[in-house]
């Protein structure tokens, strides 16, 4: 048989090998470790090579581009010499970026062209004012108006009380200079402009100095909050946190019946507004530790201006407003366009005539998040059909373009979120984000966010480890754990049967990580009912889901999430792979673009205002579309024809 | 002027499995029951022909059940006590097919033993030549242990074994592979499950032709409607060409029919209800033939006058107009 010489490029002497080795094969006798998490199946594309020269064949490219190919890239495992060759191997970080399946989140950018002075609601205006005199003996306030009317253009302000009280010291202690912040809202379409004095501080106020505003998304399972720097639109930092809520029941009704219980409100209120001044306190605290120690500091205090999004349940008790009219028939809330409050009424740690403005919803259960979701996605300016779904532990789904929306909600659970999985946690620092199985040892690799030993698992590593142990037969298609595989993995645990992915002593608590038969069962009906949901929603207005250009998915299970994954257990239809966009949280972020630019707040109203809202509930087409989604792809397997084959033949059959 | 009778043309059929095997087959019986094979809705005679009459089952038990209805145990009384003789009973009662139960515990309350419950299917073999199938007492853990070992000694009979779940389809399907026979997979009343069930079956390997759908149902006023309606439902996704729910489908009206007050209790019902016996019998043969008309292709009875009744009705429906 011929041989032939590899060179490989961290080598200075090449390796002789027989026609027909596979280059993983190749690299091992020339004493290099290339990783196959895969275990050599040509799934998982970690061990993608650059071949600079020579001849080899490649049995399989499943996880490489055209692109890719042309520019010699093959996988080792599934690649075999035929003659010398030269062969690079590239670091594993440009690997992971160069896969064709991931969808990382789109960087938060300041809106284009974004500009203080024209978009803002939010004015910081200097004053200076002509002292009294014995002469000259206007009222402060008196005073104030006319500096405002004068030097700013504001002829109609208005000023609260707390500003009164602090008025006369203010204006002296500045020596008669004065910075004022202003909120001014154009009410109803033009015809009232409402000017308020938010704050009022003494002297001159230097002109870069950051006026603070908060996006804040209040998800049922996840809180949000980013920390804007309103004059540059700068995200400055950002927090998460579990909703304090959680302790009393994981989904919006349970959180409904217990507030509706004696003290129930109030309790739910008061959790809520925890959650979020912590996170308002933490993401001042972000800040400032990246500042030096003369430069200015944040505070909550300071924040002028909170946009906030969540879904009708949450901004309910959010405000203390009974939201028991939401659970039962016909599905009413008491308010879908808040007016604008203040930090004090509210209860917000801000600035107490901070603004608050909560964004409009459209129906029960149909949110401010998924309007401002909308905004953020961008599906109401294009003219191509779009899909977007928000994957939380309520999925909203909405469908259409520039000229129509209709939008669904259903009932998911916390699952992709990493909560009410027993193993699960948010997708942090030591969050297991992406897992491999061996196809033939059941053996698990796993990535862990910011390296190091991981503690739980999140959102997109429980998608990647439920398709993994699918495609490898560690479970059925009904979710079942295959106890005849015969390996130590898969065990009776505290809570039946259970996989192990990551054994105590690799993680940070000592404890086995695993995932039990019952969060199984519960991935599989949160993707279950998001299918059915986004499968109705597009029956309902008799569109083929092939006819659908773009699919926009939100979520908060993590910053990236594997689309082939997402296809293989379903959650996600079986389309082309660059139809897919990941936008992560994108009820935040539209809560970020309105809080910036109030035409962008403007366009929520009208997302909300042109949305038509179905019901699923309305007929048994749901439960039916449910239980088929109830199954790995799906009971139709024939609306998955890329698993359907894959399943048919594995890569490793060559 | 002549009518012309709309005939639909169905893509798909329901697939044909054989019960039983002959000597020459592998097996004992003396005759072996063939069902499946439709093309059309259900004696829609003029659209296709019907070419498996479907096929009734007399449930046995391998001692005197604790809970069936007194007028059953009146009836089977001189062999209720000997799974055996009752089988030969239920042969000469005009059953195409015996279906054993075996029970959770013996007479004293003790655990049933994989030891009885092969004694008992090997008499039963023994005393009829009619295709057997045997089902476990219905809890997944016990239905393993009992239903392993039988298949094994009845190795090459193509027993229709049950009960296989989703939570214990691999060990029965496994077993049935193994020694050659049939499975009866059972959902609780849903077409996707059943049809999830059947898909999960054939990643094992076992070949379609092997498979039994049982849907499950309820008795005539006790949710036939959706029984009804789920089976219609996998009928024409199979006559559309669905291959997963293209298994013929076996349905209990006896075991639903009798624990129905209405059979189950004589005493303290309104008069107005009348006879007891006679409306216990209505109760079960109807039951059983509006699933026949739903498509039902095995129907498992138990009693000999509503097995008389429904076989003639499917003699009746099986003639041409």
């Amino acid at each position: 048989m011929a041989e032939h010489l590899v060179y490989f490029d961290a080598l200075t002497e090449p390796v002789r090998v027989p026609t027909g080795t596979l280059l993983a094969e190749a690299a091992r006798m020339a004493g290099l470790e290339i990783g196959q998490p895969c275990g050599g199946q040509g799934r998982c594309g970690r061990c993608t090579v650059q071949v600079l020269e020579g001849n080899v064949r490649r049995r399989s490219t499943l996880r490489l581009s055209a692109e890719d190919v042309a520019q010699g890239f093959a996988l080792a495992c599934q690649t075999v010499v035929e003659g010398d060759c030269r062969v690079s191997i590239p670091p594993q970080e440009k690997i992971e970026r160069r896969l064709t399946t991931d969808r990382t989140v789109s960087e938060i950018t300041v809106p284009p062209g974004y500009n203080y002075e024209l978009d803002q609601t939010i004015h910081r205006v200097h004053l200076s004012l002509s002292p009294p005199s014995l002469e000259d003996q206007t009222d402060d306030l008196s005073r104030l108006l006319t500096a405002l009317k004068q030097q700013a253009g504001f002829t109609s302000v208005s000023t609260p009380l707390p500003i009164l009280r602090k008025l006369g010291e203010a204006l002296r202690a500045g020596d008669w200079n004065v910075t004022a912040i202003l909120d001014v809202h154009d009410l109803f379409d033009g015809r009232y402009i409402e000017e308020r004095l938010v704050d009022l501080l003494p002297g001159r106020v230097p002109q870069e100095e950051p006026i603070w505003g908060a996006a804040i998304d209040i998800g049922t399972t996840t809180v949000t909050v980013w920390l804007v720097n309103l004059l540059t639109g700068q995200v400055e930092a950002q927090a998460s946190e579990y909703n304090g809520q959680i302790a009393r029941g994981e989904d919006v009704i349970s959180r409904i019946v217990y507030a509706s219980k004696n003290g129930g409100a109030a309790e739910m209120r008061n959790l809520v507004l925890d959650t979020i001044n912590q996170l308002l306190a933490t993401v001042c605290q972000r800040y400032n530790v990246r500042k030096k120690d003369w430069e200015s500091k944040a505070s909550p205090e300071q924040i002028v201006k909170a946009t906030i999004a969540g879904n009708s349940t949450m901004m309910h008790l959010f405000l203390g407003i009974p939201a028991s009219s939401i659970r039962l028939s016909p599905y009413i809330t008491a308010v879908n366009h808040v007016p604008l409050l203040s930090g004090q009424e509210v209860g917000l740690n801000i600035n107490p005539l901070g603004i608050v403005d909560c964004l409009p919803g459209v129906a029960s259960y149909v949110g401010s998040d998924i309007t401002a979701g909308v905004l953020a996605s961008g599906m109401d300016d294009t003219n191509r059909l779009t899909l977007f779904m928000d994957v939380g532990t309520n999925g909203e789904i909405v469908l259409g373009s520039n000229d129509w929306l209709v939008a669904c909600a259903c009932s998911a659970g916390p699952a992709f979120e990493g909560a009410g999985v027993y193993c699960g946690m948010r997708a942090t620092r030591g969050a297991i984000e992406e897992v491999w199985i061996n196809g033939e040892t059941y053996e698990p690799t796993y990535r862990v966010i910011g390296g190091g030993k991981p503690s739980g698992i999140c959102g997109s590593g429980l998608i990647s480890l439920l398709a993994e142990m699918f495609m490898t037969g560690v479970i059925d298609k009904a979710g079942n754990l295959n106890t005849q595989l015969g390996i130590n993995r898969i065990r009776e645990g505290e809570y039946g049967l259970e996989y192990v992915i990551a054994w105590g002593e690799e993680t940070q608590t000592g404890k086995d990580i695993t995932i039990t038969h019952v969060d199984i069962d519960n991935l599989l009906r949160a993707k279950g009912a998001i299918y059915a949901g986004y499968s109705v929603l597009a029956d309902s207005v008799g569109v083929p889901l092939e006819m659908i250009e773009q699919m926009l998915i939100g979520g908060s299970f993590g910053k990236y999430i594997n689309v082939e994954k997402a296809i293989q257990i379903g959650l996600l239809p079986d389309m082309p792979w660059e139809k897919f966009q990941f936008l992560g949280n994108t009820s935040v972020r539209g809560a970020y673009y309105a809080l910036l630019d109030h035409r962008a707040r403007a366009r929520i109203k009208e997302i909300a205002t042109r949305m038509t809202y179905i019901e699923l509930s309305a007929d048994n087409s749901f439960y039916e579309a449910f239980m088929s989604a109830l199954f790995l792809p799906h009971t139709d397997l024939n609306r998955f024809p890329s698993i359907a084959q894959a399943l048919k033949s594995p890569a490793s059959a060559g | 002027m002549p009518v012309e009778i709309p005939k639909d043309k169905w893509p798909g059929s329901v697939r044909k499995v054989t019960l039983g095997a002959t000597t020459a087959e592998g097996g004992t019986r003396g005759k072996t029951v063939t069902v499946g094979g439709e093309s059309s809705l259900p004696f829609l005679h003029f659209e296709s022909e019907t070419p498996c009459r479907p096929a009734v089952a007399i449930e046995i038990r391998d001692r005197r059940p604790d809970d069936w209805s007194p007028l059953l145990i009146e009836t089977w009384e001189e062999v209720i006590d000997d799974p055996a003789k009752w089988a030969k009973a239920a042969e000469e009662a005009g059953a195409d097919l015996i279906q054993l139960t075996l029970s959770l515990t013996d007479k004293n309350g003790n655990p049933n033993t994989p030891e009885a419950a092969v004694a008992n299917v090997k008499a039963v073999l023994a005393a009829t030549s009619l295709p057997l199938i045997v089902f476990g007492p219905g809890q997944a853990e016990m239905d393993n242990a009992l239903i392993v070992p039988v298949a094994e000694a009845a190795k090459g009979e193509r027993l229709l074994l049950g009960i296989c779940e989703d939570k214990n389809y691999r060990t029965i399907v496994a077993t049935a592979m193994a020694n050659g026979h049939l499975v009866n997979a059972r959902t609780p009343m849903d077409v996707n499950l059943a049809k999830q069930l059947n898909i999960l079956i054939s990643d094992m390997g076992l070949p379609t032709d092997r498979i039994i759908m049982d849907p499950t149902t309820g008795a005539l006023g006790y949710g036939i409607e959706y029984g009804f309606s789920v089976m219609e439902r996998l009928r024409l996704a199979a006559l559309q060409g669905d291959a997963m729910t293209q298994s013929p489908m076996l349905v209990t009206p006896g075991f639903e029919a009798w624990k129905t007050k209405e059979s189950k209790v004589g005493d303290g019902v309104p008069e107005a209800w009348g006879d007891w016996l006679k409306r216990a019998i209505h109760w079960e043969t109807l039951t059983a033939m509006t699933l026949l008309e739903s498509g039902a292709d095995i129907l498992v009875l138990r009693h000999p006058e509503s097995v008389r009744r429904v076989k003639a009705a499917i003699e009746e429906l099986m003639t041409p107009a």
